[in-house]
């Protein structure tokens, strides 16, 4: 059993064109000291995931319609607040995605480290406050203890970046979710929050759920990857055979986008790929599959909805790819 | 406590002594704060230098102010010193005007931080609550709950507190509204914190500045509501206060200014000092304004 199994959640938002559905039977699962990268567009469906793990989703409009998340052996849906609680903070933890509002301006970055440890663990606010010197200590913040009273506005992005990542681990979790992690941060920042975070995941045995939208990212991090289109994962497996083989063409696009450094024809840098249309509007979800629209090599079956099949280590849910047209 | 907390502490700029430094660059509001002092200062010990007693009838009535050297500002209309009046009643205007923006500021931020925080029906039932409080035409209510009980200094607060707080809810619920779904708020919640602890930790502190300023307003309008009352004869008669002065020579106010002026230039300064040290106030909780 893995420690943390999502089981055919399902998650429904109540909207002005009445009830659409978020999450569509997402399945996912980590075990503990690896690294799942979910990948996808803006709107797949990747953050309210994350969000109902942690039982955040906003309710109203969210609502979990069906599905199973456990952890540790423990389902998650269901559970009274009280426990939920409880484990908010000390078994999972979740970095948001923008630094810059995601810690509290009124209180030092020490403050609210202390605080989250406080929360969860039974030690004066002295003790918590020198526990949060050592924990920016430990993400590699210079001069922890100065820092430690800085509040949030005085540290750059990077810094908070860490300081967040120093209040999530302060209880040592045994899911870290993170949430777009790097995004908001400069390319060099980005590789040091990486560093960090599989510092963290070798040192604690921690399980990342790692959401992106950057393929780049899932190279560095990813042990396995899901990609998620409209609400459901289409495409599963191993980090490096999703990178070298993707078999859903959304996958493939994906990929494909990832901007190239060397020249190409003409001694230009070749074009930006890109993937035609958007994500559509989950209340106009039609019978057939979702990516249909956007698909080059849609066909007469596409207009049936695909289900994630096929290679048990290496599922997609494509006709195309599945009959092997492409 | 251990050694090396304790020296964090000393390296560590306390919020209030950071929130003082804010403050001291805001010089209308240092201003502000000179005025509040002395007329403090002489409320509370202003009477031991001038010792007249301000119910008692020392000289003539409308005796104009800088002719008696006794009474550098004249009588009022029944021949009181004006000075020991200024002096006697401003402890009981300023107590009321605390007091009152304090039940204010009570009701209605706890009033406005459940109804936004917690939105849906709560948030319906509270605010038509609220609602039936505005509606209320303020003075006239606050009349009719000084007439039906004593009209003591207690009393009027508590009227004056009443009818003033649905605006610090309505701008209370407004900011809870906006900072609720921030995103320091849900990792608040991601961390394991209890909806208490978020309305009261998380997003009060952050919804104070407006607050703070709406505070120090609702004091000045505490003291003229106060002086409304006394104006209408509404006020407690047996204890002097600036809005009593006003009230009770206004009738002579075309025969002698000063027994009317005096009181309401005091109130003027009270008000305008606590308005300018809202402000400051303002500049010295927003951490955004803050530079090392």
């Amino acid at each position: 059993m893995a420690l943390l199994e999502i089981n055919d959640l399902k998650v429904e938002f109540g909207t002005r064109y009445g009830p659409v559905t978020a999450l569509d039977g997402v399945s996912l699962e980590v075990e503990a000291g690896e690294t799942l990268g979910v990948v996808g567009e803006s709107g797949c469906g990747k953050s309210i995931t994350a969000l109902s793990v942690m039982g955040l989703i906003p309710s109203p409009p969210g609502k979990i319609a069906g599905g199973s998340i456990k952890l540790g052996g423990e389902e998650l849906i269901g559970l009274p607040d009280k426990r939920l609680r409880q484990l908010r903070g000390s078994d999972m933890a979740m970095i948001f995605q923008e630094p810059m509002t995601s810690l509290n301006p009124v209180f030092t970055a020490g403050d609210q480290i202390a605080e989250a440890i406080m929360l969860h663990q039974d030690v004066g606010k002295a003790e918590a406050f020198n526990r949060a010197v050592e924990l920016l200590d430990r993400v590699g913040i210079p001069e922890a203890r100065r820092r430690a009273s800085d509040y949030p506005h005085q540290l750059s992005g990077g810094m908070r970046q860490r300081v967040m990542i120093a209040m999530a681990v302060s209880c040592q979790p045994k899911v870290l979710i993170a949430d777009e992690p790097t995004t908001a941060l400069d390319v060099t920042v980005q590789a040091q929050i990486f560093d960090l975070l599989n510092d963290i995941q070798r040192d604690f045995g921690t399980a990342i759920i790692m959401i992106t939208h950057d393929m780049g990212a899932i190279a560095e991090m990813a042990d396995r990857v899901a990609v998620m289109y409209a609400g459901k994962v289409i495409e599963q497996g191993v980090a490096d055979d999703i990178l070298d083989n993707p078999k859903h063409p959304y996958a493939q696009g994906l990929i494909a986008c990832i901007p190239a450094l060397g020249k190409g024809d003409a001694g230009r840098p070749p074009p930006l790929a890109e993937i035609p249309g958007v994500v559509p509007p989950l209340h106009l979800l039609g019978e057939g599959c979702a990516f249909a629209d956007r698909c080059a090599h849609k066909y007469d079956a596409c207009a049936k909805a695909p289900v994630l099949g096929g290679d048990t280590a290496h599922p997609v849910a494509c006709h195309a790819s599945a009959e092997a047209r492409i | 406590m251990s050694d090396s907390a304790t020296t964090t502490t000393a390296e560590a700029q306390s919020p209030l002594r950071e929130a003082w430094i804010m403050f001291r660059r805001n010089k209308p509001a240092l201003v502000g704060m000179a005025i509040l002092s002395l007329i403090i200062l002489a409320t509370l010990y202003g009477a031991f230098i001038f010792t007249g007693d301000a119910y008692d009838i020392v000289w003539a009535p409308h005796e104009p102010p800088l002719v008696t050297p006794e009474f550098p500002l004249g009588t009022d209309y029944l021949g009181r010193d004006l000075v020991a009046g200024l002096l006697t009643g401003g402890a009981p205007t300023l107590a009321v005007g605390a007091a009152a923006a304090a039940i204010t500021m009570v009701i209605g931020v706890a009033v406005g931080a459940l109804a936004g925080f917690f939105g849906g029906w709560v948030d319906n039932a509270l605010m038509r609550f609220t609602e039936f409080f505005q509606v209320l035409p303020a003075l006239l209510f606050a009349m009719v709950l000084v007439t039906l009980f004593t009209p003591s200094l207690t009393m009027i607060a508590i009227a004056i507190g009443v009818v003033s707080w649905p605006q610090t809810a309505r701008l209370t619920r407004a900011e809870f509204m906006k900072i609720k779904n921030l995103e320091y708020v849900t990792a608040a919640r991601a961390i394991g914190a209890k909806n208490g602890r978020i309305m009261w930790r998380v997003i009060l502190p952050n919804a104070l500045p407006p607050l703070i300023v709406s505070a120090t307003l609702t004091v000045g309008v505490a003291i003229l509501f106060e002086a409304g009352l006394s104006f209408l004869g509404l006020g407690d008669p047996n204890t002097m206060s600036w809005g009593l002065m006003i009230g009770s020579n206004r009738a002579d106010f075309l025969e002698a200014w000063w027994p009317v002026t005096f009181p309401g230039v005091m109130i003027f300064l009270t008000v305008f000092a606590v308005s300018l040290i809202g402000d400051g106030l303002n500049d010295a909780f927003n951490p955004k304004l803050r530079e090392r």
